[in-house]
C-alpha cells in the first residue's frame, strides 16, 4: 500500500497551521495528514516549533491560521472564525491523548486513580469498572504493583508509564508524545521506549516529538524535520535520517552523531 | 515584690467568660465569612477579566494596607455618616473583620492557585476535564495543601485582632478585661489572666495545624 494511499482518509489533517508568541512566529504554516497506524516522529533543534506543533494538535495551544481535523473533530482558525469553545476542546481531548516530558502526574492521586481519573470524571465510567480497567493497564505498562502508591515514591521512568496509561486510558484514537524521555536519567529511557514499542506493534496511531534518533528510525512510518516554524523535510524515516537531502538536516542530523560517539 | 492576688477575680470570673465566648464567637463568624470571601475574590482574581480583577485588587490592598484599628474606627463612625445608615458596633466589627480576614485570605488563596504548576492544568486538560472540574478535583486540592499554615497563621492572627472592637465597646475578652480592671483595680491580675486565656486558646490550635499539615502532605 502506498503512502498516498494511505492518506486518503487521513484520521488526522493539520493544514497551514500558523502560530505567533507575540512578534515570534513560531509555526510558519505547518501541514500533516496521518493515516490510521501511522507513527509519525518530529525532529529538529530546539525552538523549531515541533512542540508547539504536536501542542496545536489537541488544541493546548490555539493556533492563529490553517485547519485541523481529527477524527469527527473539525476546526477552522483564523480571522472570521469564533474558535471552538470550551465544550468543543473537552471533546477534542477525549479522543487525543497526550504525554508531556514532565509527566504532570496529579501528586494528590494515588497511581490507579490518575489512571481512571478521565475515565471516571469525563467518560462517566463506573468505579468498579474503571478501578478493574485501571489495573489491566497499569498491568500493560509493566506497573501492576504500583496501583496504591503515589507518583511521588515513583521513578521518572514509573511516573512517565503511568502518564501513558492515563492516557490510554480514555482510550485515544491517537497519541501525542512530547519529548517523553527528555526529562529522564538514561537507564530509565528504554523502559518508556520499550512501552512506546509495544503500542506502535499495536497498531497505535501516534505523533512524537523527540531526540531519540535510533528510536525514531525504528519505529517511525514517516519521519518530519522541522526547522525555524516550518516541516522542512518528511518521508520515510530511512530516507530523512539515512539520506538528508535539506543541508540544514543533514547539519542537524551530524551533531547528533557526533554527541552519539 | 508585687503581691499578686488572684483571688481577687472571684467575683468577675463570669464576665471573664462572657468576654471569652464573645472573643470566639467573632473569630468563628468573620473566619467563616472572610474564607468565603477570601475563596471568592482569590479564584476571581486568577481567572476572572480585568475589569473584575482590577477593583478586586483595590479591595485588598485598601483593607491589607491600613490598619484594622483605622478600618474599625472609620466603619463604626464614618461610613454610617456617608451612607446615612445607622450601624450598631457588633455590625460595624463583623463588617471590618469580615472583610479585613477576606483580603488576606484572598491573597493567600490567590498564591496558593498560582502555585500550582501549568503543567497540572495542562494534564487535566488532556484527558477532557472542563476547567472548572480541573480546578475543583486537580489545582484546589493540591493548592490547599499548600496554603494551610499560611490559612492557619492568619486564623490565629484574626482571633487576636478581635480584640480591636473593644475600642466600639463590644464586650469582648479585652473590653471585659478593661471592665474588670476598673471595678477591681487589680491590672495586673487581669491581664495576665487574659493573655493566659488567650493563650490557653490558640496554642492547642496551633498544635492541630502542625498536624494537619503533616498528615496532608505525607505521601508527598
Amino acid at each position: 500500500m502506498s503512502q498516498e494511499s494511505l492518506k486518503e482518509n487521513p484520521i488526522l489533517a493539520a493544514e497551514n497551521i500558523q502560530k505567533a508568541f507575540g512578534d515570534n512566529k513560531v509555526l510558519k504554516g505547518v501541514s500533516l495528514s496521518v493515516a490510521r497506524g501511522e507513527v509519525v516522529t518530529l525532529i529538529g533543534a530546539s525552538g523549531s516549533g515541533k512542540s508547539t506543533f504536536l501542542r496545536c494538535l489537541n488544541l493546548l495551544e490555539m493556533p492563529q491560521h490553517g485547519a485541523l481535523a481529527i477524527g469527527r473533530h473539525r476546526f477552522a482558525f483564523g480571522e472570521g472564525q469564533c474558535g471552538p469553545d470550551r465544550a468543543q476542546l473537552a471533546l477534542l481531548r477525549r479522543d487525543v491523548g497526550m504525554v508531556f516530558q514532565h509527566f504532570n502526574l496529579f501528586p494528590h492521586m494515588s497511581v490507579l486513580d490518575n489512571v481512571i481519573e478521565g475515565p471516571v470524571q469525563v467518560k462517566n465510567m463506573a468505579k468498579a469498572e474503571a478501578r478493574e480497567f485501571g489495573r489491566d493497564l497499569l498491568a500493560k505498562v509493566g506497573l501492576a504493583d504500583k496501583a496504591d502508591s503515589f507518583p511521588g515514591k515513583l521513578s521518572g521512568g514509573q511516573k512517565q508509564r503511568v502518564a501513558i496509561a492515563r492516557a490510554l486510558a480514555m482510550k485515544p484514537d491517537v497519541m501525542l508524545f512530547d519529548e517523553v524521555t527528555s526529562a529522564l536519567d538514561p537507564e530509565l529511557v528504554s523502559e518508556v521506549l520499550a512501552v512506546i514499542r509495544n503500542l506502535v506493534s499495536e497498531g497505535m496511531t501516534m505523533i512524537l516529538v523527540t531526540h531519540e534518533m535510533a528510536f525514531a528510525a525504528d519505529v517511525s512510518t514517516r519521519v518530519g524535520f522541522m526547522s525555524e516554524g516550518v516541516m522542512a523535510e518528511i518521508g520515510a524515516a530511512a530516507d530523512v535520517i539515512g539520506r538528508p537531502q535539506n543541508p540544514r538536516l543533514a547539519a542537524f542530523l551530524s551533531r547528533f552523531h557526533r554527541a552519539a560517539v | 515584690m508585687y503581691a499578686w492576688d488572684f483571688a481577687a477575680l472571684k467575683p468577675y470570673w463570669g464576665l471573664i467568660w462572657q468576654g471569652l465566648g464573645v472573643t470566639v464567637f467573632y473569630t468563628v463568624i468573620t473566619v467563616i465569612a472572610g474564607l468565603a470571601i477570601g475563596l471568592a475574590a482569590g479564584i476571581l482574581r486568577t481567572t476572572a477579566p480585568r475589569w473584575v480583577t482590577i477593583p478586586l485588587r483595590g479591595y485588598i490592598e485598601v483593607f491589607r494596607c491600613t490598619p484594622l484599628l483605622v478600618q474599625l474606627v472609620w466603619v463604626y463612625y464614618a461610613l454610617p455618616v456617608l451612607i446615612g445608615v445607622d450601624m450598631s458596633a457588633a455590625t460595624a466589627c463583623f463588617l471590618t473583620l469580615s472583610l479585613y480576614a477576606g483580603s488576606f485570605y484572598a491573597e493567600i488563596f490567590r498564591g496558593g492557585i498560582e502555585a500550582i504548576d501549568r503543567g497540572q492544568w495542562e494534564a487535566g486538560q488532556a484527558i477532557g476535564m472542563q476547567q472548572s472540574k480541573i480546578f475543583r478535583r486537580i489545582i484546589l486540592p493540591q493548592a490547599v495543601q499548600v496554603m494551610i499554615p499560611a490559612l492557619i497563621n492568619q486564623t490565629i492572627m484574626q482571633l487576636k485582632n478581635t480584640s480591636l472592637v473593644s475600642t466600639v465597646a463590644v464586650g469582648d475578652l479585652l473590653y471585659q478585661g478593661s471592665v474588670i480592671t476598673a471595678a477591681s483595680y487589680r491590672p495586673l491580675e487581669v491581664y495576665t489572666t487574659i493573655a493566659v486565656l488567650y493563650f490557653v486558646v490558640l496554642f492547642p490550635l496551633t498544635l492541630v495545624a502542625d498536624q494537619l499539615e503533616q498528615r496532608m502532605g505525607a505521601h508527598r
